[in-house]
């Protein structure tokens, strides 16, 4: 079905020079949807842009019925979305894709990549706190994007997070892989690793989700990316976004990021063709 | 409700209405089911089957143009065997006609894919895509030649039963004579247009956006162009058309089936618009029943009147 969701919150976060906006949308969507998965978003009633605009769930409330997504504005779409006001209705395909596996027990390490963060979000809010240890390692540019994010004190919210930005004005200067090194070469983990209890769910730019998912599986420790390409039904019709995968006997195939991902298991995927 | 008889024949091909989906932007049919009800559309057609499985090309394979799409999707498709093997049983559960795209790169190819499909195999047409390429004569798009199109579609005739849809390039200079050869070789449809070539280049890397540089461009931008084609194709044969190429909306639907078209197929549109096609359909049945037409076959050519 193609939803008519209502706009309930559509605004810019913190710094102007991030271009970072919220938005929340109240609708059928969030009875659904689980963490990981998509919505594809028509930004305006015309032919430029042509095609719809796919964005990351990045927070579900069913009581409220309401999803949030966050968006960076970098063209012509992004922008177009911006003019939405509140109260305003949308036409959006979704929930699509698939979703992160939420474990039930040991401990669940989320590594993202600038604005990767916040599909990991939706990940953080349905974890049982009593079951499942929640770790966030975290990297981006800088300090500013945080303070716009609203993320700066999440270790308030109780989320165990470590930082790294490539200017070094939060956290570690360097990348969030180095952080990632770190932590798993820490005995602290090893017995979780060992028992397999330790599960690693990443998001963020392609190259970061490469790096991560080669650390990870020379730790023996089982990692879930997710992807993205471009899109343009986002419902696997027109095989247009697709990523490259081995089979278990070698074989070279495709899968629809749309459809059999965008979260994929890292083992599977094959990175440079 | 409807006064308006939406019946459509494609010579022997009969239809419930007019409306297709495209091949190569419908997936396999089930894809948009949960959007727009298959059992509501005239047809479907399937994406484009090679003898072989093949892996397309490289990502990107999309860029948007405005009010266009290029694609470079390379054919990518499971091969004839797993296809009749794993989606082809599935799809007469659909309750539409199916339209099986076939795509060769030699005539074998089509004669291999012709005589694999025929009237007892659960669908209605076969869809003979002849812009790939002729690897055995310089790569040139077989649909380029007015020679190779006809043997291309004189073969499809002599090792299949099935009703030939004989689908056109528009990357030629003469669209007509393209029409003619096909009809010459055993067509007993033309539809038109596939994608016309294209390019597109990021001026921040400087380099195409395509991982395989070049693709095919669809949408509104391609639609005056398309137009142009199936009214000149019309005057050139007697076979019926379906008209295709940047419908997205009902009043496009109108001027195609003006233009010549008999039936109009939805591609692009529908990545928009998952319910375009039915949109369409209702609103071309309210044009016919304003303008008191009995049936939707009366507004077929109409253009060539004036
Ligand atoms: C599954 C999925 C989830 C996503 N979730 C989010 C999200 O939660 N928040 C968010 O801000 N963005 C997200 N994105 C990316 C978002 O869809 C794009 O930023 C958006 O479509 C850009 O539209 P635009 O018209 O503003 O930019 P365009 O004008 O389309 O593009 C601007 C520039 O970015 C490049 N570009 C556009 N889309 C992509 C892409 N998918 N991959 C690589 N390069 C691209 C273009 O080539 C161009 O150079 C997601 C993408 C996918 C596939
Ligand atoms: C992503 C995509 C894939 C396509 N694949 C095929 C194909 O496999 N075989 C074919 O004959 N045409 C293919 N086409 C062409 C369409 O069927 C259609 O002719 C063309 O897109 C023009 O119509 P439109 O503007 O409504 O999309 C493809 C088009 C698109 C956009
Ligand atoms: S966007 Fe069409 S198959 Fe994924």
């Amino acid at each position: 079905m193609i939803l008519k969701e209502r706009v309930v919150e559509n605004r810019i976060m913190g710094h102007p020079a991030q271009g970072l906006y919220k938005m929340v949308l109240s609708g059928q969507i969030a009875q659904t949807a689980i963490p990981g998965q998509f919505i594809h978003l028509q930004v305006a009633d015309s032919n430029d842009p042509l095609l719809r605009r796919p964005l990351s769930i990045a927070g579900i409330d069913k009581v409220k019925e309401e999803v949030t997504i966050y968006y960076k504005v970098i063209g012509k779409g992004t922008e177009l979305l911006t003019r939405i006001r509140e109260n305003e209705h949308v036409s959006v395909l979704g929930p699509l894709g698939t979703g992160f596996t939420i474990p039930e027990q040991g401990e669940l390490l989320l590594v993202a990549g600038g604005i990767g963060v916040f599909p990991l979000l939706s990940l953080i809010q349905v974890i049982d706190n009593e079951k499942v240890r929640v770790k966030l390692l975290w990297g981006g540019e800088n300090k500013q994007f945080m303070e716009s994010a609203g993320l700066i004190d999440i270790e308030k919210m109780g989320v165990d997070m470590e930082m790294s930005t490539l200017d070094g004005s939060l956290g570690t200067q360097g990348l969030v892989t180095a952080l990632l090194e770190s932590y798993l070469d820490g005995g602290r983990i090893t017995e979780l690793k060992d028992k397999g209890n330790l599960k690693v769910a990443t998001c963020g730019p392609k190259g970061m989700l490469k790096a991560v998912t080669n650390i990870c599986l020379s730790h023996k420790v089982p990692v879930e990316v997710s992807l993205e390409e471009r899109m343009a039904c986002g419902v696997g019709a027109c095989l247009g976004c697709v990523c490259s995968v081995k089979d278990s006997e070698g074989n070279l195939k495709r899968k629809r990021v749309c459809k059999e991902g965008p979260v994929l298991d890292g083992k599977e995927v094959v990175w440079d063709e | 409700m409807s006064k308006v008889n939406l019946k459509t024949e494609l010579a022997v091909l009969k239809l419930r209405n007019p409306i297709i989906t495209s091949s190569g932007t419908y997936g396999f049919g089930e894809e948009y089911a949960p959007y727009c009800p298959p059992s509501l559309l005239g047809a479907i057609t399937v994406k484009g089957i090679t003898p072989l499985p093949r892996l397309g090309n490289p990502v990107p394979r999309l860029a948007e143009t405005p009010a266009g799409l290029l694609n470079s999707v390379g054919l990518e498709n499971p091969g004839l065997e797993e296809f009749k093997k794993s989606y082809l049983p599935k799809l007469p559960g659909l309750d539409t006609e199916v339209i099986v795209n076939i795509s060769g790169f030699s005539i074998e190819d089509y004669t291999f894919l012709a005589s694999a499909f025929q009237s007892d195999s659960g669908i209605a047409a076969l869809e003979v895509n002849i812009s790939c390429p002729n690897i055995k004569h310089g790569g040139m798009a077989f649909g380029t030649h007015p020679e190779s199109a006809q043997e291309v579609i004189a073969t499809v005739r002599k090792n299949t039963d099935l009703p030939i849809i004989a689908k056109l390039s528009p990357n030629v200079t003469d669209i007509a004579e393209m029409a003619k050869a096909v009809e010459r070789g055993g067509a007993d449809i033309i539809s038109l247009i596939n994608t016309l070539l294209g390019m597109s280049i990021d001026i921040r890397s400087q380099k195409p956006v395509l991982a395989n540089k070049m693709g095919g461009l669809s949408g509104p931008a391609v639609r005056p162009i398309a137009v142009r084609m199936v009214y000149q194709v019309y005057e050139a044969v007697d076979i019926p058309i379906i008209g295709m190429g940047g419908i997205s909306t009902w009043q496009d639907a109108v001027e195609f089936m003006l233009a010549g078209a008999s039936a109009v197929s939805i591609g692009t549109a529908n990545f928009v618009n998952p319910m375009a096609p039915i949109d369409i359909l209702t609103g071309l049945e309210e044009y016919c029943q304003q303008r008191g037409y009995g049936s939707v076959r009366e507004i077929v050519g109409l253009a060539h009147q004036r």
